[in-house]
């Protein structure tokens, strides 16, 4: 592996290969720049169930404790559980050791603020300030902690949840449901918490020993053994979680995946029928959306991509919003918590289908059916700049242009995305259209125009 | 013995001055750990450093770790545990355990080797990593200068996710301890004599565990400081002047003997029935006076333990080999000698037999065993010593001159025959001085024995105020 991609440390956090660049000793270093950044209190600890998240949690607990933090040990915990709880203890931050879907040689930290959220861009330069400076608050023996543990984590998550929906319609169907946690964190509460909502549960890959019985991204080819359970069992529906809990994809009763674009697009139209609001969407998100949007009279507002940035659209328009997320499966109620939140998605789906009375598969139905593309090129950051000027000169009075992040041109029914990687020097485009054939034209007749000029240069 | 204690408060005010404008942060790397302040040497990454290259060091292989109760103790646990599983070394974790415990379990284990976390006597600032190895005692120079040259070049082991070690927590084992220590000692006849104990352990690993203790040898317990809080009450030294709450109990109480341990139990110094607090100086001595008349066999000691244990050595005609200061090499003396027991002034003893560790337990099992056996008191036995007077001092002093003033100190006794083993040691008439650098802080030691107190005092006063002027 080249040093170039073993450690990155970037506005969602520090992630690393273990036995690598991820060390005892930076992963301490991070966790006194961040109890220096907060100052002393009560910090939570969680994690992913990687197998290396001991190693990663231990040193966090000691780089905390030496800067006269408390440290909150509650284990192998879901995300949306870790930053709930932050907020509603009362504790001054929380700490993630999660890679999110990385594979599992990788291990990290998220930083969570007081509120439950991840830091934002100004929080998050603040605190890497302090961690580059690399001078912390070392306190004296007499301003030392005793570190605490928290056996039921994800109780106050739970209960939230559980007061949101509506326990009795969904209880009544009796829903047969089954879910891949993936051998992620999700496992935890995922059984417990459809259970309380009444579902006839099967758990597949459930536990929490990080072991990965797949690719822990919730993507069609990584859930074959899922689809073959729910048709096995006759059930309802299927779930598939990735590592840490916070995205969601669906299996129908077929058996078929619906793909991960549908989970906030029929999560939203079953808020929306109840509280037509806002909807924050990152900028490659579905433009099924827009069309929800359009049936009940909402605006839609697109951010750049990064569940911060969604995270924070949210907050600036506040109550107006009724659901934001991603097309990657992340569902981010306000009403229970502005996080991405797998259990949220799930209670969604299944009060929109007891609501309804329909099947999955006749919900996914009734969403215009679009096709999503996705694609590379190599190219540095300068080369994605000079392309992304060249074809907005190109395409401005073809297409609606947007600039918030890389380069999206929106047609009459179909878009094209073009950014430069956060992670490695590469031009990502995404394109969606009516069909797959559409959409690979777009993505073939963008990546023949980059190379030329990319030639040209 | 409390007299001399105060005699040596007064040196202390002396000198304190010394230390005014001295910035050079304490740590101190030795042979066998190492040992600072929290908060300014003892860091998590100085820790993890240390433990990465002791896991490096023992290639992967299995390890126990254990601390005792200071309050920076989940601090150094929590960054040794990371280090050593990012080395692949899996990890035994033994929680809060005294360290001669610890070193039992490493041959019982079957552990490549073992890290305890504790600075013994220092008080709460202070903590240490003690590397120990398989066979359960403390590294030796050669071991221990390997973990250093590792932990200088800075390139640790490194285990990708998979390989990494695991964590272990294991329980019972203190059963394992105490049942093995009953066999050892003649636990029948203790146990029969229903004795009443009062044990110091000054909250520090020994808390609690002093209860299964006395519950194996059937002695009536009334514990003291017996919460392991990390809170000391008193500096977990086990020496006369905090043994005052022990002795203030004991003769009304009609307490058979009375015992202080340190935090991690490797030392104790007694307190008798009458209510004498003992020097910790007699703890070997009167061990050593007992056991050697059954098992016969080599001592092993260092140059600044009292002249006692030569006198007893002789009266029960064994020979006594001299060591460095530091249970390291102590130890290790103990095992190349084929000794059978070894001891320091400072109420640390081991006897070969049972494990080759200074071990707390074990000398308070002799005590005991002694009580019942020669059906005498305390205050009876220790009148068969020889009765010595011992001034302890430290002067403080920056570690850059440490050992130059040491040196100087020769310039003091120009006709003597001088000992150089380890500083300077000088036997004149019927007592010795004793001036080396600590190894644990920026300290000069000065121990003085005497038969005289006056003598003993004259010489004192001559040698401390020669080394204060030069570190001036």
């Amino acid at each position: 592996m080249n040093r170039a991609t073993s450690l990155k440390i970037s506005i969602s956090g520090v992630r690393g290969i273990v036995g690598e660049s991820l060390t005892p000793q930076l992963i301490a270093s991070f966790a006194q720049a961040f109890g220096t950044y907060l100052g002393q209190g009560r910090v939570i600890v969680g994690q992913d169930s990687r197998i290396s998240g001991t190693m990663v949690k231990k040193a966090v607990l000691s780089g905390l404790l030496s800067v006269g933090c408390q440290p909150i040990d509650i284990g192998i915990c879901p995300i949306p559980s870790i930053q709930i709880l932050t907020k509603e203890t009362k504790a001054i931050g929380g700490i993630a050791v999660t890679a999110s879907h990385n594979p599992k040689e990788w291990n990290g930290l998220k930083f969570i603020n007081k509120d439950g959220l991840f830091l934002n861009y100004y929080q998050m330069e603040e605190f890497l300030d302090i961690y580059h400076q690399g001078e912390f608050s070392l306190v004296e023996v007499d301003k030392y902690k005793n570190p605490k543990f928290e056996k039921n984590p994800t109780e106050l998550h739970l209960r939230k949840l559980l007061s949101y929906f509506n326990v009795d319609i969904i209880g009544q169907k009796k829903f047969k449901v089954v879910i891949d946690c993936c051998n992620g964190a999700g496992a935890v509460l995922a059984p417990h918490f459809l259970k309380a909502l009444g579902c006839q549960v099967t758990l597949i890959n459930a536990l929490p020993d990080g072991s990965f019985a797949h690719h822990p991204e919730p993507v069609p080819e990584n859930i074959a053994k899922l689809c073959r359970t729910v048709i096995e069992k006759k059930a309802d529906i299927g779930f598939v979680q990735d590592a840490d809990a916070d995205r969601l994809a669906i299996v129908n009763e077929k058996g078929e995946p619906i793909g991960e674009e549908l989970t906030l697009i029929l999560a939203a139209k079953h808020v929306l029928s109840r509280n037509p609001g806002i909807i924050v969407v990152n900028l490659s998100t579905s433009q099924a959306i827009d069309d929800i949007a359009k049936e009940f009279n909402v605006p839609v507002i697109r951010t750049k991509i990064g569940e911060i940035n969604v995270v924070e659209q949210i907050l600036t328009q506040q109550e107006r919003v009724a659901i934001g997320g991603e097309g990657n499966g992340g569902v981010i109620l306000p009403d229970i918590h502005p996080c991405r939140d797998s259990f949220t998605a799930m209670g969604l789906i299944l009060e929109y289908m007891a609501c309804s009375g329909k099947t999955i598969s006749e919900l996914q139905k009734e969403i215009p059916k679009y096709y999503i593309i996705k694609d590379k090129i190599r190219g540095t950051p300068e080369q994605a700049h000079q392309i992304i000027r060249q074809l907005k000169r190109k395409y401005m009075s073809k297409g609606e242009i947007s600039l918030i992040d890389g380069l999206k041109i929106k047609f009459k029914d179909y878009w094209i995305h073009l950014r430069p990687s956060n992670t490695e020097p590469i031009i990502r485009l995404i394109a969606e259209a009516k069909s797959r054939e559409k959409a690979e034209k777009i993505v073939w007749q963008f990546k023949k125009q980059i190379s030329e000029i990319l030639k040209w240069k | 013995m409390g007299k001399f204690e105060m005699l040596i408060c007064k040196f202390t005010l002396k000198f304190i001055k010394i230390q005014k404008g001295f910035s050079m942060k304490l740590l101190k790397i030795g042979i066998s750990g190492v040992r600072g302040i929290v908060g300014e040497t003892i860091t998590p990454e100085l820790v993890m450093n240390f433990a990465c290259a002791f896991g490096t060091y023992l290639n992967s292989k299995p390890v126990l770790v254990a601390r005792d109760t200071r309050i920076s103790g989940p601090m150094l646990h929590s960054a040794c545990l990371s280090a050593l599983i990012s080395t692949g070394c899996d990890v035994l974790d033994l929680g809060i355990c005294p360290t001669p415990i610890l070193q039992y379990m490493v041959k019982k284990f079957k552990a490549e080797g073992a890290i305890s976390i504790s600075a013994g006597h220092n008080d709460s600032k202070w903590n240490a990593l003690t590397f120990i190895n398989r066979e359960g005692t403390y590294l030796n120079v050669f071991q221990g200068e390997e973990v250093l040259d590792i932990y200088h070049l800075g390139i640790f082991t490194k285990i990708s996710s998979d390989k990494l070690g695991k964590i272990k927590s294991v329980d019972n084992y203190l059963d394992v301890y105490f049942e093995n220590l009953s066999k050892f000692l003649d636990a029948e006849s203790i146990r029969k004599a229903n004795l009443k104990v009062v044990i110091d352990p000054c909250n520090g690993a020994g808390a609690k565990i002093i209860d299964l203790f006395c519950q194996y040898l059937n002695c009536k317990l009334i514990p003291l400081n017996n919460e392991p809080n990390g809170y000391f009450p008193h500096d977990p030294e086990p020496r006369p002047r905090n043994a005052q709450e022990v002795a203030s109990i004991i003769k009304i109480i009609k307490a058979d003997v009375g015992f202080l341990l340190n935090s991690d139990v490797s030392r104790v110094s007694i307190v008798a029935e009458d209510g004498e607090t003992l020097s910790e100086e007699y703890t070997f001595p009167l061990i050593a006076n007992y056991y050697l008349k059954k098992n016969p066999g080599t001592i092993v000691t260092n140059h600044s333990t009292s002249k006692m244990i030569e006198d007893v050595a002789k009266e029960n005609n064994c020979p006594v080999v001299k060591t460095k200061v530091g249970q390291s090499y102590s130890i290790h003396s103990l095992i190349s000698e084929d000794g059978v027991i070894a001891g320091e002034g400072s109420g640390g003893i081991a006897i070969a037999e049972f494990q080759p560790a200074f071990d707390g337990f074990l000398a308070m099992g002799l005590v005991l065993e002694m009580i019942v056996k020669r059906k005498k008191k305390i205050s009876q036995l220790i009148k068969e010593l020889p009765k010595y007077h011992i001034i302890k001092q430290k002067i403080y002093c920056p570690p850059t001159k440490v050992h130059s003033v040491v040196n100087e100190v020769k310039k003091l006794y120009l006709n003597q025959k001088i000992d150089c083993s380890d500083g300077v040691k000088v036997e004149i008439n019927n007592g010795w001085i004793h001036v080396r650098a600590s190894a644990t802080e920026p300290m000069i030691r000065v121990i003085v024995e005497d038969k005289s107190k006056e003598r003993a005092r004259e010489k004192a006063e001559e040698v401390i105020n020669f080394i204060s002027l030069l570190v001036k």
